[in-house]
């Protein structure tokens, strides 16, 4: 970690944890725009910080560590999108659109856009593989939510203005998945390594119980898997258009989540299944994150595919020419 | 900014982890692939399809585990063997992650690499870091064109996962070394020229204390090698025996009653390779082959997946690579990444079983390599350290144990 990341790194880190699961939008947003945090992908040239995408990916990750409420990764991929189209206030993305786009214009049905209750602008993946950017006053918003109490709004519009990307916003969502769910997990595994080492049963920690330390080994392998493969997806994107990556590490990313959420509430007990108790902001998203910008059969499908057309004696050749 | 900076103060509730510095189980570091990858590969790729291959393709499921001296001297002669040793004992000074270019490209091709497999791995490194200036003159060159093979002396009857109860004794008789005891599960006994083993050298010493190292030739006076059939009807394994073995006090490796010290740190090597994870591979490469680009979507949806665990374990292991090539002991890195990738080996044969449909008698390559896998892959989570040893290395990473 070079020391403009690391600095990055602390700053969001302080900033996230005081944040944390329940801070509003509007209550909350002025710190994030504070530290510039939405145009973090924006290049200096425009005004913005200029990241990596291993800076995005370190940002994104604490964004799961913290299970944080606001919509912070969604805005700077929303900005990384938009702002070269010169879209101004608070954006945010969605993972759909069905309809058609002609001469500048949109109209059609926009779905899973995040947290865009008072938002200016929604980016969609369009049906090319590509980007819309549209202003949320030229939609109208029917308010929906995950059952995990996240917003995932539907909007129509119809002839709105609309601009054009080419940016595959699709993959870079399941980026932005990968990179929080890795938080997600070694949030959810630090809590569960707390709880075990305070928690006592038949007279000592249950820490101190065999199976519950091979179950947690279990769940620390599955949190590095995801950890390494969001740096892995980073990679890719660096190096081109990290379609291959990106589609490996969400795949890996999901099993992971299901793998770690299901032993974090394991060693939980029932004190996990409260609502009062924390365990579930990280579970609940990472269970919404599994499914959202391509789940497993999206991603295998597109994997495999791929893998299949280049044929067996060119596997090994391909994933090595990736890093060479 | 949070109250508490230090410690795992919890401030609230707002947060859901309100532990002040955040916990990371893995640090990818971030791989410096060297510049010379692509010629490396090259090189490898047709060195390997030069060597005429066996007429069984299983035996590409067994790349480590084959003995083929005829193609480690090719890989010594091309500089391929002792890699990062110093020139003056043979080697060739190049960079631990040229050293693991090579290493994957002969893995992912099945490559018949098993006879000087252990030496390369660790032997020769151990002998350079602890051995006498003798024993590294004899072993070290030859070990580096290929010629010298060598085997671990660490498992005993009564010490496997328990490794720190060897009963194996090393008793000073003048200016000699006397060795009597037994090893067992010895990969590569019977082919090998020489055996670094860990023995009691401390009378009445327990657990990790009074242990030592010691090179042992095979071919000793008192050392008596019985082979150890495996379920397949495969010879890997083997029983050592020593009755009196004398031994010159040069072959002391390192310093005497820090055995213990010296073997977890080989054991670290050789949990760190390549070789934890690229078991199956030719197993994958086989059904890519056998169902063609029009697959069924199941099929093809799995090998996305395998696809994508394959891609995870080489940056994770490639990782560890990089911070062993820096300088660091990432010993826990290293036990996360045998223990998945010796899932992800071990669970290919069944997954693939399930998604097509063979005659298990079929010469052809595909049954041959997935039957072949599918009663070797119990070992995979065995040698090198047990799964269960293994959790129990990352648990006490964890602060549990």
């Amino acid at each position: 970690m070079s020391e403009q990341q690391k600095m990055l790194s602390d700053m969001v880190d302080s900033l996230f944890a005081e944040l944390g699961s329940s801070a509003a939008v509007i209550d909350a947003w002025d710190r994030i725009e504070e530290l510039g945090l939405p145009s973090l992908l924006v290049a200096e040239v425009q005004g913005g910080f200029g990241g990596s995408w291993d800076d995005a990916r370190v940002v994104f990750r604490l964004a799961g560590y913290h299970a944080l409420s606001l919509p912070v990764v969604e805005a700077v991929i929303a900005n990384l999108i938009a702002s070269p189209h010169g879209a101004e206030g608070r954006g945010t993305i969605a993972s759909a659109s069905e309809g058609r786009f002609a001469d500048g214009h949109f109209t059609g049905v926009v779905k899973g856009a995040v947290a865009s209750e008072g938002a200016s602008f929604i980016v969609a993946p369009s049906l090319d593989g590509g980007a819309l950017v549209l202003r949320t006053a030229d939609g109208l918003r029917q308010a929906r939510e995950t059952l995990s109490g996240e917003a995932r709004d539907v909007w129509m519009f119809d002839g709105a203005p609309a601009k054009h990307s080419k940016v595959d916003l699709f993959r870079l969502g399941a980026f932005a998945r990968v990179a929080q769910i890795s938080g997600a997990l070694d949030g959810a595994l630090s809590l569960s390594v707390d709880y075990v080492n305070e928690r006592k049963q038949f007279g000592r920690p249950l820490a101190k119980f065999q199976a519950v330390q091979q179950n947690l080994a279990t769940f620390a392998g599955e949190a590095a898997a995801a950890n390494c493969a969001a740096v892995g997806a980073a990679q890719g994107l660096g190096r081109g258009a990290g379609g291959f990556e990106v589609a490996s590490a969400k795949l890996r990313a999901n099993r992971a989540a299901g793998t770690g959420a299901a032993i974090a509430h394991q060693v939980h007990g029932a004190i996990g299944f409260t609502n009062e108790y924390c365990l579930h902001r990280l579970t609940r998203k990472l269970w919404t994150w599994r499914s959202e910008f391509g789940g497993d059969s999206f991603w295998s499908a597109y994997l495999g595919k791929q893998v299949l057309e280049r044929g067996a004696d060119l596997f090994w050749a391909d994933l090595t020419a990736r890093t060479d | 900014m949070p109250s508490a900076k230090l410690g795992l103060v919890r401030a609230g509730r707002n947060s859901a982890i309100d532990r002040s510095f955040t916990l990371q189980t893995f640090i990818a570091h971030p791989i410096p692939w060297p510049d010379n990858a692509a010629a490396l590969r090259a090189k490898v790729r047709e060195l390997i399809a030069g060597h005429p291959a066996p007429a069984d393709p299983a035996y590409r499921a067994n790349s480590w585990c084959v003995p083929d001296p005829t193609f480690s001297r090719k890989l010594g002669a091309a500089g391929l063997i002792g890699m990062i040793w110093p020139k003056a004992y043979g080697g060739h000074e190049r960079s631990s992650l040229e050293r693991y270019v090579v290493l994957e490209e002969l893995l992912a091709a099945g490559a018949p690499v098993g006879a000087h497999w252990m030496a390369d791995r660790q032997h020769g490194g151990m002998l350079l870091r602890y051995g006498t200036e003798e024993e590294r003159q004899r072993w070290i060159p030859g070990m580096a064109r290929g010629e010298i093979y060598s085997c671990i002396g660490l498992s005993e009857p009564n010490a496997g996962s328990d490794l720190a109860s060897v009963r194996t004794t090393a008793r000073r008789r003048g200016d000699r070394w006397v060795i009597d005891g037994q090893k067992v599960w010895t990969t590569g006994a019977h082919f090998a020229h020489v055996m670094i083993a860990l023995v009691r050298s401390e009378e009445g010493s327990e657990r990790g204390v009074g242990l030592s190292q010691f090179v042992i030739p095979m071919d000793a006076p008192g050392v008596t090698i019985k082979p150890i059939i495996d379920l397949t009807g495969g010879h890997d394994f083997n029983e050592v025996f020593f009755d009196s073995v004398e031994l010159p006090e040069t072959a002391l490796v390192g310093e005497e009653g820090q055995g213990w010290r010296q073997a977890t740190a080989e054991l670290s090597l050789e949990r760190s390779g390549p070789e934890r994870y690229l078991s199956s591979t030719s197993l994958l490469l086989e059904l890519i082959r056998h169902v063609g680009p029009n697959a069924s979507a199941e099929v093809c949806s799995l090998i996305g997946r395998l696809t994508a665990d394959l891609w995870t374990l080489r940056m994770m292991s490639a990782s560890v690579a990089a911070r062993l090539a820096a300088g660091q002991d990432p010993a826990l890195e290293a036990t996360i990444v045998k223990d998945l990738g010796n899932s992800f080996e071990q669970a290919m044969p069944t997954l693939v079983q399930a998604a097509i449909d063979l005659d298990m008698a079929d010469p052809a390559p595909i049954a041959r390599i997935l039957n072949h896998l599918l009663q070797v892959s119990p070992s995979f989570s065995l040698r090198g350290g047990t799964s269960e040893i293994l959790k129990g290395i990352i648990a006490r990473g964890l602060g549990l144990r």
